[in-house]
């Protein structure tokens, strides 16, 4: 009979990298379901090709560089999703494709794969999509019309052109100035989904039930995305004259709460610490709401968290002390001490 | 209220397999090999020759060190000479070979009455008493510590999944415990006793309860969560001192000992009987019958593996806890006076040990009973960077594995602490 030596401990959690990112595409399929009610089938075809070649990237980039396949801890899937989601309904196809190996290839695996790149892989490429793409990026659709059929609606995103429709969020920028809500800010519409935006953004319960489940599986810290709402809802009472009234409306419009939930709470991006959490949950708070007021874009989520991705390095030089902690004795003293003996 | 410490994990205890079992008593075979050294200091000198007949409880290895502990033979019969042995951690030991005559005829210290201070640390040196949940620290250099020490604490926790040897201790022995507790106040001269119980023992808890006579001493029922029987983390749980880092209890005016020590402590005081037996739990999937065993030191675990018998099918043998003990590459050892578990694991049970890369999702950290980053202490000694690593302070690690417990990547976070103290002192960092 042969005995396995290795060091303690002996036992172990259940939990693995992989059904780690299981839980995460679980806690994704909440808002990507939503987003199929809301803007159709083409919608689901677009978070698909992103999520198919994030994989295929990855497979790619092991074949190239020779090295074991790394797609079996399914994190590859994980990031084509958040992608995927941070989409518009009805971009072309070679959009989620195009970001999909962005992300994986250049964000990702040239920086050491799981767990090492330092900046978040998704945010990095819808960043770098809104800048290429700036038109396809920003032309949103309106939720779907019912009342013509169920399946014609859901399948009409295949043939028909939209038209570029205004978000809530260009609604609240545009209403900065005078601090009045337009009518057409409605918190119940923001809260459903009722809503033009990204295909993943816009039904806040959805994210807000993928939050619950990842909070019940403890898969992700509350500590980033409850910091980072709280501090941007502190900014937006700050900035906007409006104050109190736009709180609500920041948190629920756009990619924010999104942002919160999937992207400000990625591991590899965030910081070690407890108190370096929320120095940088915070921090991207405040950059969103900051770029939502002042910036040319409507949106800031995704920029400000990459921003934010790039000062963990320097938050995490702050090593916590000990337990039991004392200082060192002063060196004078030690010094004398060592003559003496 | 319960009693805790912060951070930790909550491991399955899995003490439904034995802690029903009371004790049995494991029969000693025809040799017994008696290592020289039991405790964590230097090895002892035999002072006995081969061809001499000893008895149980005569002395055989001399302690000649600070802290180092008097070995005694087991049993009773006829020294055959020395052997090199393996020990649990796989290190060359030397070891008395005694034929066992089968009789046990008993040699012992003469009991005491009324036993002042003095007189209670010269036998526990005598009696080789020494920390006996694993540690095995000599439990006399603790008695004579030079601090005033206001609380002895009792550690009855037990937080190691599987181990169920102190809990059945307290069940069957509480009367001799809290007379073993009333000795070891006297020796410490301490203002209070703390004995502190895990709440998943609540018949202990029970038991020792009433036998509380002294009025200075409680029990203290404590969260159930490891590694709450550790040093430190049990002194702040029950009196919220931190024992400074790098420190030893005494300085916070604190003495923990564990339920097996107290009771061996009253036997050689009360019975005059040195440490030469204790009880251990076997359990584990492998094992057909789990049960708490009385055994003699110096029986080799193969013995004990063929009495009690064991299912294919295990892959792994633990000498101690699963958190903290060693992983066996054979049953050649032998009981020694820290050995407190046999587990023989199956696949099920134990801990993938292929790693794969960290996700960098810092549960190690947040589980940390010492708030060290295990991640990076990882990371940077696996390239050699020692001097960084040095600043994630490993130097304070108690090793306790609940980092690598929790690590999904199950990278083996405990080793590399270990790598990082060695290399570091190894190389004056």
């Amino acid at each position: 009979m042969k005995l396995l030596v290795s060091s303690s401990p002996h036992i172990g959690t259940k939990l693995t990298t992989q059904k780690i990112m299981i839980h995460m595409i679980i806690a994704l399929s909440f808002p990507l379901v939503a987003g199929v009610v809301i803007f159709g089938l083409y919608a689901l075809t677009v978070v698909f090709v992103a999520a198919a070649s994030a994989v295929l990237a990855e497979m790619l980039y092991n074949k190239l560089t020779k090295t074991p396949f790394t797609i079996k801890d399914c994190s590859a899937v994980v990031t084509g999703m958040i992608l995927g989601l941070n989409l518009p309904p009805n971009v072309p196809l070679y959009v989620p494709v195009v970001g999909s190996v962005f992300a994986i290839m250049l964000v990702k695996m040239l920086f050491g794969g799981i767990g090492k790149n330092f900046a978040n892989p998704a945010a990095t490429a819808r960043v770098f999509l809104l800048l290429s793409w700036t038109g396809v990026m920003r032309s949103y659709m309106q939720p779907l019309d019912y009342s013509q059929g169920v399946w014609k609606a859901l399948v009409s995103g295949f043939t028909k052109q939209y038209i570029t429709s205004a978000t809530p969020l260009a609604d609240i920028k545009s209403s900065a100035v005078t601090g009045v809500l337009p009518d057409s800010i409605r918190l119940l519409d923001l809260f459903l989904g009722r809503t033009g935006g990204s295909i993943g953004e816009v039904c806040a319960i959805a994210i807000l039930l993928g939050f619950i489940y990842l909070l019940i599986f403890r898969i992700i810290d509350w500590k980033l995305p409850v910091s980072y709402l709280a501090a941007s809802a502190l900014s937006a009472l700050v900035l906007y004259r409006g104050g109190w009234t736009y709180i609500l409306p920041t948190l629920l419009s756009g990619g924010l709460l999104f942002g919160a939930v999937y992207m400000v709470t990625d591991y590899s991006t965030s910081p070690n610490t407890a108190a370096g959490k929320v120095i940088f949950a915070a921090g991207a708070g405040i950059l969103t709401v900051l770029f939502r007021r002042f910036s040319g874009f409507d949106e800031g989520a995704s920029i400000a968290i990459l921003l934010m991705n790039l000062i963990v390095p320097l938050l995490d030089k702050w090593i916590p002390k000990p337990f039991g902690y004392r200082k060192p004795v002063k060196p004078e003293k030690t010094a004398k001490e060592a003559k003496n003996g | 209220m319960k009693y805790t410490f912060r951070r930790g994990i909550h491991p399955e205890d899995n003490k439904k397999l034995s802690e029903s079992c009371p004790f049995e008593e494991m029969p000693t075979g025809s040799k017994v090999y008696i290592p020289l050294s039991q405790h964590i200091g230097a090895p002892c000198t035999a002072c006995v020759e081969p061809g001499a007949m000893v008895k149980a409880g005569t002395l055989i290895g001399l302690s000649n060190g600070y802290v180092s502990a008097n070995v005694h033979s087991s049993v009773s019969g006829k020294v055959l000479g020395f052997e090199m042995r393996e020990n649990a951690q796989g290190r060359k030991l030397r070891h008395i070979v005694i034929e066992n005559d089968g009789l046990y005829e008993e040699e012992n210290l003469p009991p005491l009455e009324n036993p002042t201070k003095e007189q209670i640390i010269l036998r526990c040196k005598e009696a080789g008493i020494v920390g006996m949940g694993g540690a095995t620290f000599p439990t006399h250099v603790k008695l004579e510590a030079k601090n005033k020490i206001n609380i002895f604490i009792v550690n009855g926790s037990e937080c190691e999944p599987y181990i169920t040897t102190d809990y059945r201790m307290m069940l069957n022995f509480p009367k001799e415990i809290m007379e073993g507790i009333g000795y070891i106040k006297t020796a410490l001269q301490a203002n209070e006793v703390a004995i502190g119980i895990e709440a998943n023992k609540p018949d202990a808890i029970a038991a020792m309860t009433k036998e509380l006579t002294d009025p200075d001493t409680h029990v203290y029922e404590l969260k159930t969560k490891y590694p709450q029987g550790g040093e430190k983390q049990l002194i702040y749980a029950i009196t919220k001192m931190k024992v400074p880092d790098g420190g030893l209890p005494s300085e916070v005016g604190a003495v923990v000992l564990n339920i097996s020590t107290v009771y061996a402590l009253w036997q050689a005081v009360k019975l005059g009987k040195p440490c030469y037996s204790r009880y251990m739990t076997v359990s584990g999937e492998g094992i057909k019958r789990p049960c708490n065993l009385h055994v003699r030191i110096g029986v080799p675990l193969s013995e004990i593996t063929e009495y009690l018998g064991v299912n294919e099918g295990y892959v792994k043998a633990v000498f101690g806890g699963p958190m903290m003990g060693f992983s066996l590459a054979s049953f050649k050892p032998v009981t020694s006076k820290g050995s407190s578990a046999l587990l023989l694991l199956s696949k099920k049970e134990i801990r993938p040990i292929e790693p794969t890369p960290c996700i960098n999702c810092g549960r190690c950290a947040s589980v940390c009973p010492m708030n060290l980053m295990p991640m990076m202490t990882d990371r940077l000694i696996l390239k050699d960077m020692i001097a960084e690593a040095k600043k994630f302070n490993p130097m304070s690690c108690i090793e306790c594995g609940c980092c690598a417990y929790v690590c999904p990547a199950k990278r083996p976070l405990v080793q590399s602490q270990r790598l990082a103290k060695k290399l570091i002192r190894e190389r004056k960092i």
